[in-house]
């Protein structure tokens, strides 16, 4: 799939649109919680990036989301850095990680990247709590959240979805020159057939790390905004776990697709509340039988499905009414191939 | 150097819950190519199932054999329905969705059975003896000589058994096994009963020294990951090699090595990992046929 | 008597045909050739005929139809098909391999007889009964996939290029060994090969294929001197 036309696609505008109309339409509780659906949702893009685009499954995803948010509270809370000021550096940090990470991977096939990505988030709570220096071990870290400015007319709520929601357009528009550049081309190349692009030329190495960078760098800004709207986080917040409801969200939403990183995140962020009210463990079996159905029937996600295939259907439609009327004009002509 | 005996002794008897456990995984990798991340899960929700049947008032025994034969069907149904499916897919599906399994069987158990810990009836005496010093429980060498029967047996039916020989075959090539007569798809699906029946055997082992809760398994499966890469992922003996090893580097690393101490003991299996990755792809006994994965 | 009879089979690989729609019949005790370039279908028929690749047409193989039939089924039928590259498991030893053969036979000392026999065919197995397979030269493999086909007591036997990677005399030795199969126990073979010469010389009749089709079909020794086939089809 092309970027670009990824980025036009319709349940991009539908998901943009739905975003925009969202503080009018919720009440503020809710725009917290959308706003969480962002964090994760940018998050989930970096994991697509992955995933869809060079084929690399990537288990770590919340420890990298947990590092970004760390290294906000951390710039915070010991430098006294501006919040919203941490969140270049929260990527840029997450990013180095992601490269270490990576590195390995350049040798790793797919299972044994699975595997590695899947220890290193099981054992970074541990690593939380070891370096309890700086990250407050169990306690966690608290950090000044940024308040909504004198001019600003609206409520602290929608002042920290409208950061959320500007985080998410610069990662979408970052994403999407990417993914139509060079790297872009490469990475589709490594991810169709890496040994061919390998014999043609392509840079595996480069490609590959390119990608973690890119995506650690995408965990680390959500990671950040979640600390920022969270205004405190603890080893609790990233357990193993965490990387699993991610790569849900991913899978949910559909791995090529930039609006479905959105949806997928709001899936994961809704339907835990609204299903512990009923049983706690129903959250995690609807969770089990998506992500196993998602990729029995599919696998394209939830912005594959009922929208993008319902408009492709009207379009087939209209471009029937227009062939039918030139075939009429014109008999035989096209059917004389 | 009594320290250091009694943490081999130690590491070794965890080493045999982490090698029973790579047992199955491996199991599994040999029959269909693909690492299950939900054997732990299947294998919690076995060991629930045991807990249930002794709370009922079914001697241990009895109950053990029922589910042991009952996991079994469990894998089969498991392969049926959710792995043959995706059987011709690419890793990254595959690995999705056994994480699907993963997550599934982790919430069934907290469906049926909450959050709250259970205890597990103990399956060994509760003495022990003392070596020079070295202490060994009952416990300890009853895992231990668990292990080793299901070694031995395992070890048996793939060598002298026709039933082993097809599986071996189905590993090495499903379609050159199809060429002699094998009916390769049910030595896939045994091969999935056989090794949710190992799992069990592993949870059943844990199940004493911790209590039953839906999340037992996961530090398990990880240290289970690293076993089976150690040992390499298409040998049975590499498993259980594996998982010792394993275990005693855990338990000794944890001791001696003061920068990773007791709580940061899960980075050993991922150092392993790493490592073996690195060095070794195709780990101890494995063969080369797994890099190519 | 027709022992297959193989009547508008197509098969293919996903949505394209690579077969359309083949006629053609094995005579119960004769060496037939199916001869033909790279990528006419040879293959493709010997996969479809053993079950490993999804066909559509009839197939009656001792008069039985063949298309309700798992490819086990049809290893128990009698058929038994040695494919390209040997088809013998590289990590086993040479008689878990000929084990592995006999899948289908429960009498075990059926089995063990077999053996024996097939060992004293090919003494260099023999020899080497421990080894591991992979470990064996070419000739000796070819050679293993034989006995291997061999002992699950087929009626007829299908060779995808027994001659491919090895050297003249070996192949040579491995089309005595069919003929003698033929001579002494009867046995039927279909032989695939881009050999043509070679296999004209051991075979009663042939089939040549063009692009998924059979184009010409007689008597091997007619193909054999009929040069405007040797031309356009053989390319000797």
């Amino acid at each position: 799939m092309n970027g670009t036309r990824m980025f036009q696609s319709a349940p991009a505008v539908l998901v943009a649109s739905v975003a925009l109309c969202l503080p009018v339409l919720a009440p503020d509780f809710m725009l917290f919680e959308f706003s969480i659906a962002v964090s994760y949702g940018i998050a989930i893009l970096g994991l697509n990036l992955l995933l869809g685009f060079s084929g690399q499954i990537c288990l770590a995803q919340g420890a990298l989301f947990g590092i970004g948010a760390y290294t906000t509270a951390i710039f915070n809370v010991n430098f006294g850095m501006d919040p919203i000021v941490t969140l270049p550096f929260a990527a840029i940090v997450t990013s180095l990680i992601g490269v270490l990470i990576g590195l390995p991977a350049l040798r790793l096939q797919g299972l044994q990247l699975a595997i590695v990505t899947f220890g290193v988030a099981s054992a970074f709570p541990q690593l939380l709590l070891k370096m309890d220096s700086i990250t407050g071990g169990v306690t966690g870290l608290a950090i000044d959240q940024p308040m909504a400015p004198r001019w600003f007319p609206g409520s602290q709520e929608l002042w920290l979805y409208g950061l959320s929601l500007i985080c998410a357009a610069a990662s979408v528009f970052m994403l999407s020159r990417l993914l139509r550049g060079d790297t872009g081309r490469l990475l589709r190349a490594l991810r169709d057939n890496p040994l061919v692009a390998e014999s043609l030329g392509v840079n595996l190495t480069k490609g590959r790390l390119a990608a973690f960078a890119a995506s650690s760098a995408l965990a680390g800004l959500g990671g950040g905004l979640f600390c920022i709207l969270n205004g405190f986080i603890s080893p609790q917040s990233f357990l193993p776990m965490k990387s699993i409801d991610i790569l849900i969200g991913g899978i949910v939403g559909g791995i090529t697709s930039m609006a479905g990183a959105f949806i997928g995140a709001v899936f994961i962020v809704f339907v835990p509340g609204w299903t512990t009210a009923i049983n706690p463990a129903l959250g995690g079996l609807i969770y089990g039988l998506c992500l196993i159905a998602m990729m029995m029937v599919a696998r394209q996600g939830i912005a594959g499905l009922p929208i993008g295939r319902g408009l492709q259907a009207l379009k087939h439609l209209f471009n029937k009414k227009g062939l039918s009327r030139v075939s009429g004009a014109v008999p035989g002509q096209l059917g004389g191939e | 150097m009594v320290l250091f005996f009694q943490l081999l002794i130690d590491g070794l008897a965890s080493g045999a819950i982490y090698a029973s456990l790579a047992l199955a995984l491996v199991l599994i990798f040999r029959a269909t190519r693909i690492v299950n991340f939900g054997q732990g899960e299947m294998a919690t929700l076995s060991a629930y199932c045991a807990w249930q049947l002794c709370e009922w008032g079914v001697p241990i025994a009895l109950s053990l054999l029922i589910v042991g034969a009952a996991s079994f069907l469990l894998g089969v149904l498991v392969f049926r329905a959710v792995i043959k499916p995706v059987s011709k897919a690419s890793t990254e599906t595959v690995v999705v969705v056994t994480l699907g399994l993963f997550v599934f069987f982790q919430a069934l158990c907290l469906w049926l059975w909450g959050a709250d810990q259970r205890a597990f009836p103990a399956m060994f005496p509760g003495g022990g003896w003392d070596i020079l010093g070295v202490r060994v429980t009952a416990s300890t060498l009853g895992i231990l000589l668990v292990l080793l029967c299901l070694a031995a047996t395992m070890g048996a039916i793939f060598r002298f058994t026709r039933l082993g020989l097809a599986m071996r075959a189905s590993a090495y090539s499903s379609e050159k096994s199809l060429l002699v007569g094998i009916r390769v798809e049910r030595m896939l699906m045994l091969g999935w009963g056989f090794a949710a029946t190992t799992g069990f055997i592993a949870a059943a082992l844990v199940g004493p020294r911790l209590f039953l809760s839906p999340t037992m398994m996961m530090p398990i499966l990880l240290y289970a990951l690293a076993s089976a890469t150690l040992g390499g992922w298409d040998s049975p003996l590499g498993a259980l090699v594996g998982g010792l090893i394993v275990g005693v580097a855990e338990s000794l690393g944890a001791t001696f090595l003061p920068f990773i101490g007791a709580d940061l003991r899960v980075v050993i299996p991922i150092a392993v990992t790493l490592v073996i990755l690195l060095v070794r792809p195709v780990g101890l006994f494995g063969s080369s046929t797994v890099v190519k994965v | 008597m027709n022992i297959l009879t193989v009547r508008d089979l197509s098969a293919g690989y996903g949505a394209t045909d690579v077969l359309h729609k083949v006629n053609f019949t094995v005579e119960q005790g004769t060496i037939v050739a199916l001869l033909g370039a790279n990528g006419a279908g040879k293959t493709t028929i010997l996969r479809a005929l053993s079950g490993l690749l999804p066909s559509r047409g009839v197939v009656e193989f001792g008069g039985t139809d063949l298309r309700q039939c798992s490819p086990a089924r049809r290893v128990e039928l009698g058929l038994a098909h040695i494919p390209q590259g040997r088809g013998t498991f590289g990590d086993f030893s040479v008689e878990e391999n000929l084990a592995a053969g006999a899948f289908t036979i429960r009498d075990k000392k059926q089995i063990a007889e077999d053996m024996e026999r097939w060992y004293s065919v090919f003494p260099r197995l023999a020899e080497r009964r421990r080894q591991q397979a992979g470990s064996l030269s070419g000739g000796e493999q070819q050679m293993l996939a034989l006995a291997r086909a061999l002992m699950s007591r087929p009626k007829l036997l299908m060779c995808d290029e027994p001659s491919l990677g090895l050297a003249p005399a070996i192949t040579e030795q491995i089309f005595e060994i069919f003929k003698s199969l033929n001579d002494e126990h009867g046995m039927t073979l279909l032989i695939v090969e881009q050999n043509a010469d070679l296999t004209l010389q051991f075979a009663h009749t042939a089939y040549v294929m063009e692009a998924g089709d059979i184009t010409v079909s007689g008597l091997a020794s007619e193909l054999l001197s009929n040069e405007a086939v040797q031309q356009s089809y053989l390319g000797v």
